[in-house]
């Protein structure tokens, strides 16, 4: 016992955990894939509602979106993102759009502005949901637009990340990328597991509601 | 600000003295510097690509967080010639309406080595294509061209001093390779734990400790981190990222923090590489943040200390304790079953609530001092005596020296005599009292995971000890085919009980021991004095008789006689043995190596020979202090110039209180360390360099005495 003076050095454990990093307003967690896809309802530019579990048996591709941003621009302005919502459509696939970016910020649309663009861009989406409070973003940890994730028939989550594997704004650079999403369905309606199931997504951050804090 | 004023002054007052390609967009303020002005054939320099920030704007890192995109650059070079990687300096933290983004702000310089070929001819014409997204709410992707032609000469000349400046700058906001190893592991949920094995820090120095890692994949990136810093080093739990592959190896990446010198905070980063430890699963992230150095989770620390409590039985503190409970168990033999279960029960609440009071008193003193260390308590001598007083008076009593009982209600024994309830109530009270002493060494992990925990699981953690404790005896009481097994009772138990004495007298004469540990010899005087005093006392108090006026003398001397013993306490605080063995670990963690022991004298001696005298005042747990001797004071091209310009190096080792240190700090205004003092040849003062210091800085202050010399 002569070393009693030992354990009162060797175990100065404080009350040391330091926390730090500015408030968040909320940590952006998002579902893992191969776990059920969160739900959601919205309502369309159109008026009609949209709820994921009504969309059991269907593969749905969402695609948050902001149309000024250079990212989401440089996709339709290379019209990557109206041809694969066409070939979405053409295998079943329903394709939803989000404007999750909030009310007042870039990116927020009314659902006149809405069916403008898809109308001048020519976009071929099964919807465009207007998600002015961010809650479809929020849901799904989206963190720039586009963010694209892929739910299957039953209802889970198969991927989620970037549209392509090059983050660039240069349209130039379309043609040279991996397009993640297309071939992550490809796999998906062949009843395949996705190989590449999560990557890096890239653009610009997502406007959440400033008053979330 | 004031700095940045200067800066512009000089760069526009320099402006046309050097080649610069500037490019100016809308929110970024961007140019390829150079820190030649002159580039010899084959030998590499360094470039810069600087930018200035539009306020509240940020660009990337080269992990962006969350979202955003680092700046690359894509070089069009001369044959022969090369360029690296980006060398990015340490990243911030932005919040972005909850996205987490890592950037810089206001400025940044990104730095990348140019190898020019060895056969290069005529000037040397860079040409580089840079591309960046700057974001505040909204995200714009820039980007320029740059040009950058530099002469060529048989030396190369190092660019304007205002220009080498941004450089040194540059260079100082790279992160440094990390001092200390890293590992990181595993839990079984597959989230990673990260731990840098910086031993020694003080806990209460350290802020905003966050892990940024190198890339998007292995680690999420989180606006949060729960950092704990033990003396053992800093402990990350993170999440793990979305990246769908095995874990790597290795787990790359920059931690930043802000270490509190006396005289300010100063942010130190570091590049980790930490191994994968298959072997280091950490604990479920709830307990993760706190858990100590020997990675108990609760549920393994509570069986310790339920184990420890049961051994505690076994220990000579206690064993006397047992003894007189076992008397009285043998007394309360053929009692009816319910009273002995009662006397169980009771016995084991005084026990609990003991433990329980022990608990409160060590999250209260966490909650204010911030720091507990088990065996706190032995770190006072007071403790020390009166436990000593405690275990003598107790020996004293199993002798039969005298009975407990009458009116010689003094520490608690009183009640402890007393039957019945109360009596088994305080016989447990006692029993914790006499055993905290045996806890330390042996219960040395539970009771750290302990003190490292949130208050509920302190508290869950020492009842459980206590519990283990009090389990015999409980058991013994209630289970009836137990009892049967016990001897009978007879005069073998005074025996027992006389002989139970002498393990008490050792344990007595061992807290003495602890005593000298803690105040030097000095110690044994007051104790054995103080233990005189008390058998003095109890003598004369069991003279009884007589008239009641000498009652109430002898009672007047015998009260004299302790409280004296206990006045011997006063005399005790902040002995000369607790320095003594403090300096016995001077030299842990500071490198001595080419430096010689800072005196005073030593000082005196060398500015006085007309010598250069270089002082660094450093300590084993200040990180700056590290840093500085990584990157300024240990390099290769400083230790060459100390050597040249003949000075003595000096260094005073902090890391525990030295007075002739804490004096020159007090001296020159500083708190604390680091104090970097140096005397140039003759100087009648020493000049104090800055606490963050640089290669440049050093090199230069050295020079301006190699000139004077000349």
């Amino acid at each position: 016992m002569s070393n009693f003076s030992v354990p009162r050095r060797s175990l100065m454990l404080g009350g040391a955990a330091l926390a730090l990093a500015p408030a968040a307003a909320f940590a952006t967690t998002s579902p893992d894939v191969g776990k059920p896809a969160p739900l959601f309802t919205a309502v369309d530019s159109n008026g009609k509602s949209w709820s994921l579990a009504d969309l059991k048996g269907k593969v749905v591709v969402l695609e948050t979106t902001n149309h000024d941003c250079p990212y989401v621009r440089k996709h339709y302005n290379s019209k990557n993102m109206q041809d694969q919502q066409r070939e979405a459509a053409a295998k079943g696939v329903v394709w939803l759009t989000t404007a999750s970016n909030a009310a007042g910020e870039q990116g927020a649309v009314t659902p006149a502005q809405a069916n403008e663009l898809t109308r001048s861009r020519d976009a071929a989406p099964a919807a465009v949901l207007i998600d002015p409070q961010s809650k479809i973003a929020r849901a799904y940890g989206a963190t720039v637009t586009p963010h694209m994730y892929i739910i299957d028939a039953k209802g889970v989550l198969v991927y989620k990340g970037g549209i392509d594997s090059i983050p660039s704004s240069s349209v130039a650079d379309v043609p040279k990328a991996k397009q993640y999403v297309r071939l992550a369905l490809d796999e998906v309606l062949a009843g395949k597991p996705v190989t590449v199931a999560s990557t890096q997504a890239y653009g610009c951050t997502m406007k959440y509601p400033r008053t979330s804090t | 600000m004031l700095r940045f004023l200067a800066l512009l002054l000089a760069l526009l007052v320099a402006g046309p003295a050097f080649a610069q390609s500037v490019v100016q967009t809308d929110n970024v303020r961007a140019e390829l510097l150079s820190d030649v002005a002159t580039v010899k054939p084959g030998e590499p320099f360094w470039v810069g690509l600087r930018q200035t920030i539009r306020p509240k704007w940020h660009t990337y890192w080269k992990n962006p967080g969350e979202s955003g995109l680092p700046t690359e650059i894509a070089w069009t070079l001369p044959a022969g010639a090369t360029a690296g990687p980006i060398v990015w300096p340490a990243p911030s933290l932005f919040d972005i309406g909850g996205v987490t983004n890592y950037g810089f702000k206001d400025e940044a310089m990104l730095l990348v080595r140019i190898t020019p070929p060895a056969d290069l001819a005529g000037p040397l014409k860079l040409a580089a294509e840079a591309n960046w997204l700057v974001c505040e709410d909204v995200c714009i992707p820039e980007e320029g061209k740059f040009e950058l032609t530099l002469p060529s000469g048989a030396a190369a000349t190092p660019a304007p001093p205002a220009l080498r400046a941004l450089f040194e700058t540059a260079r100082r906001s790279v992160p440094t390779e990390s001092p200390w190893p890293a590992r990181y592991g595993v839990s079984k949920s597959g989230d990673p734990t990260l731990i840098v094995e910086a031993r020694g820090l003080k806990p209460d120095t350290i802020r905003d400790v966050y892990f940024f890692p190198a890339e998007w994949g292995p680690v999420a990136t989180m606006a949060k981190q729960t950092a704990s810093v033990t003396a053992e080093g800093i402990r990350i739990p993170l999440r793990k990222g979305d990246a769908k592959a095995a874990m790597p190896a290795v787990l790359a990446g920059t931690l930043v923090l802000t270490e509190k010198t006396a005289d300010g905070t100063v942010k130190q980063a570091f590049d980790v590489s930490a191994k994968l430890d298959p072997a280091f699963v950490p604990a479920p992230a709830s307990l993760a943040g706190a858990a100590g150095a020997e990675q108990l989770s609760l549920v393994q620390a509570l069986l310790f200390a339920l184990l420890g409590g049961l051994i505690l039985n076994l220990m000579p503190c206690v064993f006397p304790v047992l003894a007189m409970k076992a008397a009285a168990f043998a007394r309360l033999a053929g009692h009816a079953q319910a009273e002995m279960r009662r006397d169980g029960l009771t016995y084991t609440a005084g026990v609990l609530v003991s433990f329980a009071a022990m608990a409160a008193i060590v999250v209260a003193i966490r909650a204010s001092v911030g720091d507990v260390a088990w065996g706190f308590q032995f770190q006072s001598p007071v403790f020390s005596l009166l436990i000593a007083y405690l275990f003598f008076t107790v020996g004293l009593n199993l002798s039969g020296v005298f009975e407990f009982g009458g009116r010689l209600a003094g520490v608690g024994q009183g009640l402890v005599a007393r039957g019945g309830t109360t009596g088994a109530f305080f016989t447990g009270v006692l029993a914790v009292i006499v055993a905290t002493p045996c806890t330390a060494p042996f219960m040395a992990a539970a009771l750290g995971f302990a003190l490292s925990q949130p208050a509920p699981a302190t508290v869950a953690v020492l009842l459980a000890m206590g519990l283990g404790l009090a389990l015999p005896y409980l058991a013994l009481t209630m289970i009836p085919a137990l009892q049967r097994m016990l001897p009978r009772p007879g005069p073998w138990m005074d025996r027992l009980r006389q002989f139970l004495a002498f393990p008490m007298y050792a344990s007595a004469v061992w807290m003495i021991w602890v005593l000298t540990q803690q105040t030097g010899s000095n110690g044994v005087l007051y104790a054995l004095g103080g233990m005189i005093l008390i058998a003095f006392a109890i003598w004369l108090l069991r003279l009884g008789g007589g008239t009641s006026s000498g009652n109430w003398t002898r009672r007047g001397v015998a009260a004299a006689a302790v409280l004296l013993a206990f006045a011997a306490t006063l005399k005790l605080e902040d002995g000369p043995a607790t320095a003594a063995s403090a300096s016995g670990e001077r030299t842990s963690g500071v490198n001595f190596e080419g430096w010689e022991r800072f005196s005073r004298a030593r000082m005196a001696e060398a500015v006085a020979a007309g010598k250069p005298v270089f002082v660094d005042f450093t300590a084993a747990w200040c990180i700056t202090c590290l840093v500085n001797e990584r990157v300024a004071l240990e390099t290769p091209a400083t230790k060459k110039a100390f050597e040249q310009a003949g000075v003595v190096k000096l260094k005073g080792d902090w890391t525990n209180r030295d007075d002739e240190i804490t004096g020159v700090l007090k001296e020159v205004g500083r708190a604390g360390v680091p104090l970097y003092l140096f005397w140039a040849p003759g100087a009648a003062a020493p000049k104090i360099l800055p606490q963050v210091l640089t290669e440049a800085m050093i090199l230069s202050e050295l020079s301006s005495i190699q000139q004077a010399k000349r």
